[in-house]
């Protein structure tokens, strides 16, 4: 018990060091909330975007392959056999979908416009089963919009590889100015452990009275930086998006242009929202108090080998 | 009498020196007796002070406390139990209070005095004898004058009720009317308590209440007079 009062008490008598600590922790802490918030967020954007486009099926003639020379479309009276309005209404019916919108006009006039929205995307194969089974030829595609998703997700995936790599760079430059900083103030510090040892303080109480103070450190700092990461994550997530939209090639539709072309295949998106959940949060606490262990551990480990007698006489 | 640490073929040499500090030495030191140890600077003084609390180790030969051998018990809690040792260079907590230096002192060595109310009581009385009213026990270390440094020094070695004292140059620091008070302590802690009080000085004050007093030379401890 009077290891931690020490400790609470060391957090007093060092304020200029251990706000030099503080601010370090905080600018790791902060910066990974940023960084860990995009990450998961794009995450959950990707899933959700993935997941309701695959319950988006489209069902369409499929085009003629280069090179064989048969072209193959509805509607159109051509040579193969083709689905009339009445039958894509019909495939409407089917117990497997939450609904459909099927309307004349496609790329060209004759031909019919057809997505059915499945309850679950492990139903395609069910629903295509049943839709050949109602009439549906084989030159007729049943399929989910995997180009749709490739033109949202590109950017989002981008956006979660850029903060991937930022909140790698964040970690291990991190842990490596934390080990500096901490062999640093354990130096400063190393008389003041001669004396407790001396005095014939236990190792491991040292260290754990020296974890306790940078432990109380990193709480403080979580809880400022999860505040400052919260406000910073989505300005800079923005500011991310923006300049992918920017740097598309010409011609490319934005983000959230591309988004919005999924409309009605999943809710239309103007930005991605930056939200720390408690999972998110518990990963920030989790890496921090493990950097701030790791480097204590590494610092302390060093200087309690030596005998106190050699640490008093340094000094001395 | 009976013998409180015993010295067996003790040699010393610092790290990286081919130079023994001490060599081959026997000595025994008894409970309830005060020694003193002159010598020349460098002689191996304050090294023998540190292998006997327990601060250093010896490279050949072992010590014994009560019939134990050192190197088979652990030695944090000799140090915070059963030696109190009052360092010439005084190393205290220079941050904290002289108040704080004594009670963390009993809370490291598990004393029987329990909660923090008694063990602040028992430091006042401990300083109080040593002359540091309460004002001074709240004041920082680094705001004492070096003779109140080693008071507190000395009240931190006592405040464990150790089963020996050990002092390097206890009394340096200290006008004649608290260098006999302390001296006075360390004679009635002794005679009255059992307690071995070894003592290294310069003093000849300080020589004058040994029951025995030692001599280093050339790694060797010899005995002048016995008391």
């Amino acid at each position: 018990m009077y290891v931690i009062e020490h400790a609470l008490l060391n957090l007093g008598k060092n304020k200029g060091r251990n706000s030099l600590l503080a601010i370090i922790i905080l600018a790791i802490i902060t910066t990974t909330v940023v960084a860990l918030a995009i990450y998961n967020t794009a995450q959950t954007v990707m899933e959700e975007t993935r997941r309701a486009l695959q319950c988006a099926v489209r069902v369409a003639p499929q085009r003629s392959s280069p090179g064989t020379g048969v072209a193959v479309t509805a509607g159109g009276g051509q040579q193969e056999a083709a689905v009339t309005l009445e039958q894509y209404l019909a495939f409407a019916s089917s117990q497997h979908l939450d609904g459909a919108d099927v309307k004349e006009g496609g790329r060209n006039a004759d031909e019919v416009d057809a997505v059915y929205f499945l309850k679950r995307p492990e139903l395609l194969a069910v629903f295509e089963a049943e839709l050949r089974d109602k009439g549906l030829p084989d030159n007729y595609s049943v399929k989910t919009d995997e180009s749709t998703f490739a033109s949202v997700a590109g950017p989002v995936e981008s956006l979660q590889k850029l903060s991937l790599t930022f909140l790698l760079i964040v970690l291990v430059l991190g842990a490596v100015i934390m080990v500096l900083l901490s062999f640093i103030v354990i130096r400063e510090r190393k008389y003041e452990i001669g004396v407790l040892r001396a005095m014939g303080m236990k190792k491991e109480k040292i260290a754990l009275g020296l974890w306790t103070e940078t432990i109380i450190i990193t709480c403080l700092c979580f809880v400022l930086g999860m505040g400052a990461g919260s406000i910073l994550s989505q300005p800079v997530s923005d500011a991310i998006l923006a300049g992918q939209a920017e740097t598309s090639a010409p011609g490319s539709s934005s983000l959230a242009d591309r988004l919005n072309e999924a409309q009605g295949v999943v809710p239309p998106t103007t930005k991605i929202d930056i939200a720390i959940d408690p999972v998110t949060a518990l990963e920030i606490f989790a890496v921090s108090i493990l950097l701030a262990s790791i480097a204590g551990i590494i610092a302390v480990s060093r200087i309690t080998k030596s005998e106190p007698i050699k640490i008093l006489m340094e000094r001395n | 009498m009976t013998k409180c640490l015993e010295l067996r073929n003790v040699t010393y040499r610092y790290e990286g020196s081919r130079e023994t500090v001490l060599q081959k030495v026997n000595a025994e030191f008894e409970h309830a007796k005060v020694y003193t140890i002159i010598g020349e600077s460098g002689a191996g003084k304050s090294t023998l002070l540190s292998l006997l609390s327990g601060l250093d180790t010896c490279q050949e030969g072992d010590i014994y406390y009560n019939g134990t051998n050192l190197r088979s018990i652990d030695r944090d809690i000799y140090r915070s139990q059963r030696v109190g040792v009052i360092f010439q260079s005084y190393n205290l907590l220079l941050n904290s209070t002289a108040l704080y230096n004594i009670t963390l002192s009993m809370s490291i060595s598990e004393s029987k005095i329990k909660g923090r109310q008694a063990k602040k009581q028992a430091a006042y009385a401990l300083l109080a004898k040593m002359g540091l009213d309460r004002e001074t026990s709240h004041r920082k270390i680094l705001e004492l004058s070096g003779g109140e440094q080693q008071r507190v020094g000395i009240a931190r070695a006592l405040a464990h009720n150790p089963d020996v004292i050990i002092a390097d140059e206890p009394t340096g620091n200290l006008d004649a009317e608290t260098e006999q008070a302390v001296l006075a302590i360390f004679t009635r802690l002794a005679h009255e308590e059992g307690k071995c009080v070894i003592i290294v000085t310069h003093s000849e004050s300080v020589t004058a209440i040994a029951d025995e007093v030692l001599s280093i030379q050339e790694g060797q401890l010899s005995k002048l007079r016995r008391g």
